[in-house]
């Protein structure tokens, strides 16, 4: 019986053992190989051993690091303010939202809409001649900032992600608020607890492990993130709003340099790998 | 592999469309008058009676930004996507490796001229058909400029501002005898912030974006004033006074707000659309938009208002940034014979002719451009600018010439935006230019 | 306090829709209202950018986009369905490669993907399956499988146990007990997992953008083409058209389903 489980059990995953060989596994070998040779897109069969010149090339490159640094200040913005204002929503909203669940269809909707049109309506949005919201500032206030200028572009690009992705955190932290038993609110209220005691003692005690998750996702996306930033302000003056995700491709496209592109998005894995560990760490300390 | 050809199969069968194939495929320029003139002449071709069925055109249009990187990587990959594909006198030396030599009739020397058919050559080898030309206007509102000549009130004003702003005296002369300090000036005056009495928000748009094209506009200013990429001994020349003074110019434009504030993400697009709103007096802006920002029905608000002259002038004279637009066979094209014939018919005066009638913008001897002189006077202007003011940055048509627009850009915008000082930009402008022109 | 509940409802259902919103505003409005009217109020509402998006399909195919963002989006969440149902199987009931399979699935949730495009690229290159919506459907489906594997792993671990017992007593075998009483069982679960893998698909835009040039441009990707659709202005008009059409398809599918997503992208949250 056993030997049989185990059989079955490998067959039933052979399949997509197989398929993540395929599609991941080949292409990491080809990462690997190419982040230490020379090669060029003329060159692309043929590449020369060089060693570890491209990571070097890649960790001393001013760029990189700019971009390494966008990544992190972005992905960690966005995951505070997401989260906050996420949690601010799910608690408040509750009691509306408990009794009419179709508001929560609306408050999910941008998730459903593709970040790379969100970065594209924008760009139509915020143009200064043609875009709705430089108009009603013009109307209303009589001035409009550059939204996309050189001390505004970050923040701009955080407002954009953060209100396309709260809804995220809002849905699951909500969900983890409804899921805490009334009866041990109840407690704590007979107990002479006050909504805010009753928030800090009993409620976020109690969602810490889901609000920790939600940060790690939504630090994760924001990090990693390409589309919405590529298709709104593209690599940005001076390369100002490069992220990780948009530094490779460039260097892959642009430069055509591709040992040290790969090479890059090597190092992005490591780190990427590291992070986890760290992470899984955390969460199995605590179970 | 083998796997390709199991793949290639499993492919066809399920999941190509069902819509025939055209057997010679087509990469133009998206989203031009480029694109509808190459419609017209195709139509033209396809309906001619001793095209066969399996020789005629189809055309294939890709996404403008990052038109150039796809374009590299689909023609190394070597898959033979097109037969014939979109090529630029700056790009040239990049795709010659992957793109064939072509042997054009000795009628198109007749139908172009020696000087046009060299922007679509490389290392002596004629590299495909060239059919569009492409430089840069200086745009201006003719109803603003008219008032700024004749009334005495705006020209005390203007005078003002330039003693103060530049700390010249500077009268107001009409836009074909600008020099920069005259356009500066202008496009100080017609700035609401500078001047709260100005008609319009903006004095000028600037496109500084950080992508390629982008540079080129800028080029016309930096040569102007005596600049270039290298001199005669491939040393690189960009950290010189005239690129230190065309830089200057455009930061000293944005940070006086002449220039809207978001111009640092603008492009094409963005600048049209801003020139087109009727807030922006001048722009500096690539011919293309000519036809379609001087038509009252498409642009309202400035249609029948928009001059247009050359770009003002430096101390080493006027010029302007050109480069041809072209069509070349790709080495891994699937239908050679059929893609010549197209080529060759292409480099005939009847095939030109529909195409500078369907909005293309070919430089065309005298002979040739008659019959549709009257249609596209326009043709004979950019032809004449393009003798008189044209120029090409020394070792712009290199393999490394894109990379180094991106260079330029990525470090130029940086300097614009107030990230790096004008020496930074400039050294590390210097340092990658040398790495990318060695090779 | 309930007054001030309905308003800030109202206020982040507003923000965190107004892209949209401002788009399908702009949509209706002609070209010459857009320059001289960008407030959200419309003069004279016209379809014209509509009729236009499918005047101009010789130069840009927004029905050719659509359906190449459906085969693919359909096809790569059906094959990680696919791929992913046995695999949740086997490691809920038999448990094997609990160990390594589902953390590195789910792991990948976290891996800028970027890092699998570029050799991607080159070997599509070689075997032939850029720019085809087979190609596409198979990135498609790597990019859905975090989600997807962890779901179904949620699911059917909470069918109960006493009915593979109770068929493995009738003598069944594992393939005949999944495809008939597991999948039956599964299936609202499977569905939902469907929808959610499509939208996902249907959004995705870095690999489209690699991998595509013309046959297989799915909607998100055509939808950045019609800002550069004409010479001198841009048509802002069909440009917003044209995004209205191609977000239309997965929000429809968010308002009708939305409690199940909800479910499911909450469970796939804190599961995973």
């Amino acid at each position: 019986m056993q030997s049989r489980h185990l059989r079955d059990g490998r067959i039933l995953l052979a399949p997509l053992t197989i398929f993540l060989l395929a599609m991941l596994g080949l292409p990491l070998v080809v990462d690997l190989i190419y982040s230490v040779s020379r090669v060029e897109f003329r060159t692309i069969l043929s590449p020369e051993f060089v060693g570890l010149a491209n990571y070097r090339s890649a960790l001393t490159s001013e760029s990189y690091w700019q971009a390494a640094w966008f990544s992190l200040r972005f992905g960690l913005a966005c995951a505070v303010a997401q989260l906050l204002l996420g949690l601010f929503l799910a608690i408040f909203l509750a009691p509306l939202i408990d009794r009419r669940p179709w508001l929560l269809a609306f408050l999910m909707l941008p998730m459903m809409v593709a970040p790379a049109l969100v970065g594209l309506m924008y760009r139509l949005i915020l143009h200064e001649f043609v875009g709705v919201v430089p108009w009603f500032m013009f109307t209303y206030f009589g001035d409009s900032p550059s939204f996309l200028g050189p001390d505004n572009a970050f923040r701009t690009l955080v407002v954009v992600e953060v209100l396309q992705w709260t809804p995220f955190a809002l849905l699951i932290l909500y969900s983890a608020y409804a899921a805490i038993p009334k009866d041990v609110r109840e407690a704590a209220s007979i107990d002479g607890a006050g909504p805010w005691q009753r928030l800090w003692r009993i409620d976020l005690p109690l969602m810490a492990p889901v609000l920790g998750a939600t940060f790690f996702i939504r630090f994760i996306d924001s990090f990693r993130v390409f589309d919405n930033v590529y298709t709104l302000t593209g690599a940005g003056a001076g390369g100002a709003t490069t992220t990780m995700s948009i530094w490779v491709y460039e260097a892959f496209f642009k430069s055509g340099d591709i040992g040290r592109a790969v090479a890059a998005s090597m190092l992005l894995l490591i780190a990427a790998w590291v992070v986890l560990s760290i992470v899984h760490r955390l969460s199995e300390r605590r179970a | 592999m083998r796997s390709s050809h199991l793949f290639a199969a499993l492919t066809a069968v399920l999941l190509t469309s069902a819509a025939a194939q055209a057997e010679v495929t087509v990469l133009g320029w998206p989203g031009g008058p480029e694109e509808t003139a190459l419609r017209d002449a195709a139509n033209l071709y396809n309906a001619k009676e001793d095209v066969a069925d399996e020789d005629k055109v189809e055309l294939i249009f890709f996404n403008r930004d990052g038109f150039w990187d796809k374009l590299q990587t689909d023609l190394a990959a070597g898959g033979g996507e097109f037969d014939l594909n979109l090529l630029a006198t700056y790009a040239i030396g990049r795709y010659a490796p992957f793109m064939e030599p072509v042997e054009l009739p000795d009628s198109a020397v007749d139908v172009f001229g020696e000087k046009v058919l060299a922007t679509m050559q490389f290392e002596g080898k004629q590299y495909g058909v060239p059919t569009d030309l492409s430089l840069h206007f200086m745009y201006y509102r003719t109803d603003l400029i008219e008032q700024l000549l004749s009334d005495a009130d705006w020209q005390a004003r203007y005078s003002e501002i330039a003693q103060e702003r530049l700390g010249k005296e500077l009268k107001p002369k009409p836009p074909a005898e600008w020099t920069w300090d005259d356009y500066q000036a202008t496009a100080l005056f017609f700035t609401k912030a500078v001047n709260p009495d100005s008609p319009v928000r903006y004095g000028t748009v600037l496109q500084m974006k950080n992508l390629l094209f982008n540079m080129m506009v800028w080029h016309s200013t930096a040569r102007s004033e005596g600049g270039d990429w290298m001199d005669a001994d491939g040393n690189i020349t960009v950290d010189s006074p005239a690129y230190r003074k065309g830089l200057e110019l455009y930061k000293a434009l944005y940070d006086a707000g002449a220039s809207p504030k978001d111009s640092l993400s603008y492009e094409f697009a963005e600048a049209n659309a801003a020139f087109g709103s009727g807030q922006v007096a001048t722009m500096l802006q690539w011919n293309a938009a000519a036809a379609d920002l001087n038509d009252p029905e498409k642009t309202p608000a400035v249609g029948g208002k928009v001059g247009t002259v050359p770009p003002p002038a430096g101390i080493a004279g006027r010029f302007t940034h050109i480069h041809g637009l072209g069509l070349g066979l790709n080495k891994s094209a699937q239908n050679k014979a059929g893609a010549l014939k197209f080529l060759e018919w292409l480099a005939t005066p009847e095939a030109m002719q529909a195409y500078a009638a369907g909005g293309g913008t070919p430089a065309l001897s005298a002979d040739v451009l008659a019959p549709v002189a009257e249609q596209r006077p326009d043709l004979t202007q950019l032809g004449d600018y393009a003798g008189q003011y044209g120029f090409v940055m020394t070792g712009a048509t290199s393999a490394g010439a894109l990379s180094v627009y991106e260079l330029q850009a990525e470090n130029f915008t940086g300097y614009w935006a107030g990230q790096k000082s004008l020496d930074e930009a400039l050294a590390a402008t210097a340092q990658g230019m040398a790495d990318l022109l060695k090779k | 306090m309930n007054l001030l509940r309905w308003l800030v409802f109202a206020i982040a259902a507003f923000a965190m829709n107004f892209p949209v919103l401002s788009t399908l505003v702009t949509s209706f409005k002609s070209e010459a209202e857009i320059a001289s009217n960008p407030s959200l109020w419309i003069h004279s509402p016209t379809l014209a950018n509509y009729l236009d998006v499918f005047r101009i399909s010789d130069r840009f195919d927004i029905l050719h986009y659509l359906w190449n963002s459906f085969a693919s989006s359909i096809l790569g969440a059906g094959l990680s369905l696919l791929l992913a149902f046995p695999a949740a199987y086997g490691l809920v009931r038999f448990g094997t490669g609990r160990k390594w399979l589902l953390p590195l699935v789910a792991n990948l949730r976290a891996i800028p993907l970027i890092v699998f495009a570029i050799p991607l690229y080159l070997v599509y290159a070689r075997v032939g399956l850029l720019d085809t919506r087979l190609g596409l459907a198979l990135i498609l489906c790597i990019v859905n499988l975090p989600l997807v594997l962890v779901l179904l792993v949620a699911a059917l671990r909470d069918l109960p146990v006493e009915l593979d017992e109770a068929a493995r007593v009738d003598g069944a075998s594992t393939f005949t007990l999944l495809w008939r009483i597991i999948l039956p069982l599964a299936a609202p679960a499977l569905a939902t997992t469907m929808v959610l893998g499509f939208v996902y698909a249907w959004n995705e835009f870095l690999f489209a953008l690699m991998l595509t040039t013309r046959n297989a441009v799915t909607t998100t990707v055509g939808a950045s083409f019609f800002f550069a659709a004409s010479g001198g202005g841009v048509r802002w008009g069909i440009a917003a058209a044209v995004m209205v059409l191609s977000v239309l398809p997965p929000m429809v599918l968010g308002l009708l389903l939305y409690r199940r997503i909800g479910r499911s992208l909450a469970a796939g949250a804190v599961k995973g």
